[in-house]
C-alpha cells in the first residue's frame, strides 16, 4: 500500500472515529421549550384536581368514617379464618402491594395485587374495573374464596359486636339491627355501609411529592441551577424520552401518571392460565353488579352514573387492563396484572419489542429504543419515588 | 408470514392436479389468509393461533409446534354467532394414519375416540375469545378438532387440523422439492394456458373497475357539514364531557330530527374512545346534545359522525388535535 493511501485512511478512520463517538457521547440536555414544559406541568403532583366527590357514599370524605375504615382496614377477624385483612396484601411499607406476583390471602387469588394509593381519583376499580367505586371494590375481596373468604352476614356481626365499631357505626348510620333479625335489604345496606367506610380511609391515601415534582417546580421557575442539582443527565434523557419517543404519556398522563382507562399490552400469560380476557369481562360484571352506582345502595338519589352510562363494552377491550400509575414504583415488584414481569428494566424491554397480543390487539407500537435509552428511562421513572401521604396513626 | 404446512402441501397437490383436486377442507381446518391463521368451522370463522408462552414467548404458530410444552389455544371470532354458540375442543393423538390430510370423516371413523383423546374440553359458550390452555406430554402426531353448536337449531359445525409436535426435521424441504418438480411438470404439459389465463385475470380486473365506478356514486348520500362547541370549555383529556353537534347541509339547511351515531378513535394507535358517547338530546334547529365523550390520550383523534336521515345516511369525520 502506497504511504499517501495509508495517511488517508487513517485520517478517514480517525474523523469516523470522532463522529461516532460524538454521536454516541450523552450530551447535555437542551433547554425545555414551552410545549414541553406545559406537558411536565401535567404530570405535576401540583396539578392534581380535587378528589372527585363520590355522590354514592355519603361519607366519602367524613373523617369518622375515614378512622373507622382504617380500623376495618386493618382488622384480620374481617375473614374465615381470623388472619386476613386488607392490609394482607395492601402492605403499607410496599406501598399497598405485597411483592408477590399474585395476592396470597385464604387461596391464591387471579391477579397481582394493585397498589391502592390515589384510587380514589379512578372512576374503576380492580385491573379490569369491575367496580366502579372505591367502597364497592372494598367488599369484594371479603366475600372472595381466595381472599378473607368470609360473607356480608360475618362481616356485618363483626361490627355489631365489636363495642368501638358499632358505637362508629352509629354515629355515622344509625343504629345497627343485630344481624339475625335482619332482612336481606338491612344486611346489604350495612354491608355496602362498612364497604362506605374502607373507602373513607382509602381515598385519604395519595401520593407525596417526588423528586420529579421538585424538578417541574425547577423547571417551572426557570430555574436551571435547581433543575441541574436534582435530575442527572440521564434522568433529564429518560425524563424526555418518556415525553416524546418512548410513547409513554399514551396512557401514562396526567399528575398520577395514569389516564384510569383499559388498554392492552400484549403482556404474556401467566403459567399454566390461558390468557386474562380483562376488561371485556370486567365490563360485563359492573353493568350488572348490585352495589354499583345504579343500584340501590348508592347514596346518590339522582344516580347520576355517567360512567356507566357511557361505558363502552365489547371485543375491542379483550385483555385491557386499567392503566396504573407509574408514581412510586419502588418496592412494588413484580409488575403487570399477573405479576409475570420481574423488574422495571423487563417492564421497558417488553415496551421496546411490543409483540402481537395473544387476545386481542396489542395497542403498543415497538419503540426500538437502545439499551442506554432504556436504562436512562427507568432512571427517570426512579424520580417518581416519595412517601405515601401519612395518614391515621402513622409516624 | 404464517404459513401452514398443510396449507402448502393442499397448494402442492392441487398445483399437481391443476387446482382441480376435490377441496380436502370442505368441513373446515385452519387455512392461512392475508398473514393471518384462520380456523374455518363449515361457514363461521375465527383467527387461529397457538402459543407456547414457557418455551417460546409470543411467538405464534399456526399449527405445528416445536417442542411438547404448555400450548395456549386462541380462537378469536370473525363471526359473532360463534360467540352465541356452545363450543368444545378436543385434541387426539392420530390414530387415523392419515396424517396431515385427515379429515372429519377419519375422525368419525376412530372407534375409540376417548381412548385417543388427550384434551377434551366440554363444550361452553364463550363470548369474546375461545382460549384452551394444554400442556403436551410428549412429540408426536396430533389432531384438534373444534365442533360449535348452535344452541336453536342443535347444528353442530365442526373443523378438523392434523398437526405436530416436535417437528420431524424434514420441515419444508419436501415442499419445496415437490415444487419444482410440479412446475416442470406443469410446464410440460401447459405451456400455452398460462398466457391464455392471464389474458382472462386483466378482462375480470377491467370489468370489475368499471362495475365499481358505475355503482360508486350510488353509495353517496347527502352532504353535511358538522360543527361542534363546547359547553363545558375546550376538551381535555381524563374528563368526561358534552359537545353540541350543529348540523347542516351543503346548502346550509339545518338537519333535524336525524339519528346520530358517533364513533371515534385514534388512527395512529388504531384504537377507539375510551367511552361510548352518545346523542341524548335532539335540541332541534340542528343542534344536538352529545354526553359521554371523553379522551383518554393526546394526539390526533377523528371523531366519526353517522348522520341518517329520510334521505339517506352520510358520514362525517371531525378531526381533532388534543
Amino acid at each position: 500500500m502506497k504511504p499517501v493511501t495509508l495517511k488517508v485512511g487513517l485520517i478517514l478512520a480517525a474523523v469516523v472515529t470522532v463522529a461516532v463517538v460524538w454521536q454516541q457521547w450523552p450530551k447535555t440536555p437542551p433547554p425545555w421549550t414551552d410545549a414541553e414544559t406545559a406537558t411536565l406541568k401535567s404530570l405535576w403532583l401540583e396539578s392534581l384536581p380535587d378528589l372527585p366527590e363520590d355522590r354514592s357514599n355519603a361519607v366519602a370524605d367524613d373523617p369518622v368514617a375515614a378512622e373507622f375504615g382504617r380500623e376495618l382496614f386493618f382488622d384480620p377477624r374481617l375473614s374465615a379464618n381470623g388472619s386476613i385483612s386488607c392490609a394482607t396484601c395492601h402492605q403499607e411499607e410496599r406501598r399497598f402491594t405485597d411483592g408477590l406476583q399474585k395476592a396470597q390471602a385464604i387461596g391464591t387469588t387471579d391477579r397481582h395485587t394493585p397498589s391502592i394509593v390515589g384510587m380514589a381519583y379512578s372512576p374503576w376499580q380492580f385491573w379490569d374495573g369491575r367496580r366502579d367505586s372505591l367502597w364497592s371494590q372494598a367488599l369484594a375481596p371479603l366475600e372472595d374464596p381466595n381472599e378473607h373468604a368470609t360473607d356480608r352476614r360475618q362481616v356485618v356481626g363483626v361490627v355489631a359486636q365489636d363495642e368501638s365499631y358499632r358505637e362508629a357505626y352509629r354515629s355515622l348510620f344509625g343504629e345497627l339491627e343485630l344481624v339475625a333479625d335482619s332482612d336481606d335489604t338491612e344486611l346489604n345496606t350495612a354491608f355496602a355501609n362498612i364497604g362506605k367506610s374502607i373507602a373513607a380511609f382509602e381515598r385519604t391515601l395519595m401520593p407525596t411529592s417526588s423528586r420529579f415534582d421538585d424538578y417541574v417546580q425547577a423547571v417551572v421557575t426557570d430555574d436551571t441551577e435547581r433543575q441541574a442539582v436534582l435530575f442527572t443527565d440521564a434522568e433529564v434523557r429518560g425524563l424526555r424520552l418518556f415525553l416524546g419517543e418512548a410513547n409513554c404519556l399514551q396512557c401514562h398522563n396526567g399528575p398520577l401518571f395514569t389516564n384510569h382507562e383499559f388498554h392492552n399490552t400484549g403482556v404474556i400469560s401467566f403459567p399454566g392460565e390461558v390468557p386474562d380476557k380483562a376488561r371485556v369481562a370486567g365490563v360485563r360484571e359492573v353493568l350488572t353488579n348490585e352495589f354499583n352506582c345504579r343500584g340501590v345502595f348508592s347514596d346518590d338519589p339522582e344516580r347520576r352514573c355517567s360512567e356507566l352510562e357511557f361505558a363502552r363494552t365489547g371485543v375491542d377491550l379483550i385483555g385491557a387492563f386499567k392503566t396504573p400509575s407509574l408514581r412510586n414504583l419502588e418496592n412494588t415488584a413484580p409488575f403487570m396484572h399477573k405479576g409475570q414481569i420481574a423488574t422495571l428494566a423487563e417492564v421497558l424491554a417488553h415496551y421496546n419489542i411490543a409483540a402481537d397480543a395473544m387476545i386481542g390487539h396489542n395497542e403498543a407500537k415497538p419503540l426500538a429504543l437502545n439499551g442506554r435509552e432504556l436504562a436512562e428511562l427507568e432512571a427517570f421513572l426512579n424520580t417518581l419515588t416519595a412517601p405515601v401521604r401519612c395518614v391515621g396513626d402513622c409516624p | 408470514m404464517i404459513v401452514t404446512r398443510s396449507a402448502l402441501y393442499c397448494f402442492l397437490i392441487s398445483a399437481i392436479f391443476c387446482s382441480l383436486a376435490p377441496d380436502v377442507r370442505a368441513h373446515g381446518g385452519v387455512v392461512e389468509e392475508d398473514d393471518l391463521c384462520v380456523i374455518k368451522v363449515n361457514y363461521l370463522r375465527a383467527h387461529f393461533k397457538i402459543y407456547q408462552p414457557l418455551a417460546a414467548g409470543l411467538e405464534q404458530y399456526c399449527e405445528d409446534l416445536p417442542v411438547a410444552s404448555e400450548s395456549i389455544f386462541v380462537m378469536e371470532y370473525q363471526h359473532d354467532s360463534l360467540s352465541e354458540m356452545e363450543v368444545d375442543f378436543r385434541i387426539i393423538r392420530d390414530v387415523t394414519g392419515k396424517g396431515r390430510f385427515a379429515r372429519i370423516e377419519d375422525v368419525d371413523a376412530i372407534p375409540d375416540l376417548e381412548g385417543a383423546t388427550v384434551y377434551y374440553r366440554a363444550p361452553v359458550i364463550e363470548p369474546d375469545v375461545y382460549t384452551v390452555n394444554y400442556t403436551f406430554a410428549e412429540e408426536g402426531e396430533f389432531i384438534g378438532i373444534v365442533s360449535a353448536t348452535q344452541l336453536q337449531t342443535g347444528k353442530v359445525y365442526a373443523a378438523v387440523f392434523p398437526f405436530e409436535v416436535g417437528y420431524t426435521g424434514l420441515g419444508y424441504w419436501p415442499f419445496i422439492i415437490g415444487l419444482v418438480l410440479s412446475i416442470q411438470f406443469q410446464y410440460l404439459l401447459m405451456s400455452g394456458r398460462l398466457r391464455r389465463w392471464f389474458t382472462n385475470r386483466q378482462a375480470a380486473a377491467a370489468s370489475l373497475v368499471v362495475m365499481l365506478l358505475l355503482v360508486s356514486p350510488l353509495t353517496f348520500a347527502a352532504d353535511y357539514v358538522v360543527t361542534y362547541t363546547t359547553p363545558d370549555g375546550d376538551p381535555e383529556i381524563n374528563r368526561m364531557h358534552s359537545w353540541i353537534l350543529h348540523i347542516k347541509d351543503d346548502a346550509g339547511v339545518e338537519i333535524e330530527d336525524a339519528v346520530i351515531d358517533v364513533e371515534g378513535g385514534m388512527p395512529e394507535h388504531d384504537h377507539g374512545l375510551p367511552t361510548k358517547p352518545r346523542v341524548t338530546v335532539d335540541l332541534g334547529g340542528g343542534d344536538y346534545k352529545l354526553d359521554g365523550l371523553r379522551f383518554h390520550m393526546s394526539g390526533f383523534w377523528e371523531i366519526v359522525v353517522t348522520i341518517s336521515t329520510d334521505e339517506g345516511t352520510s358520514t362525517v369525520i371531525i378531526p381533532l388535535q388534543l
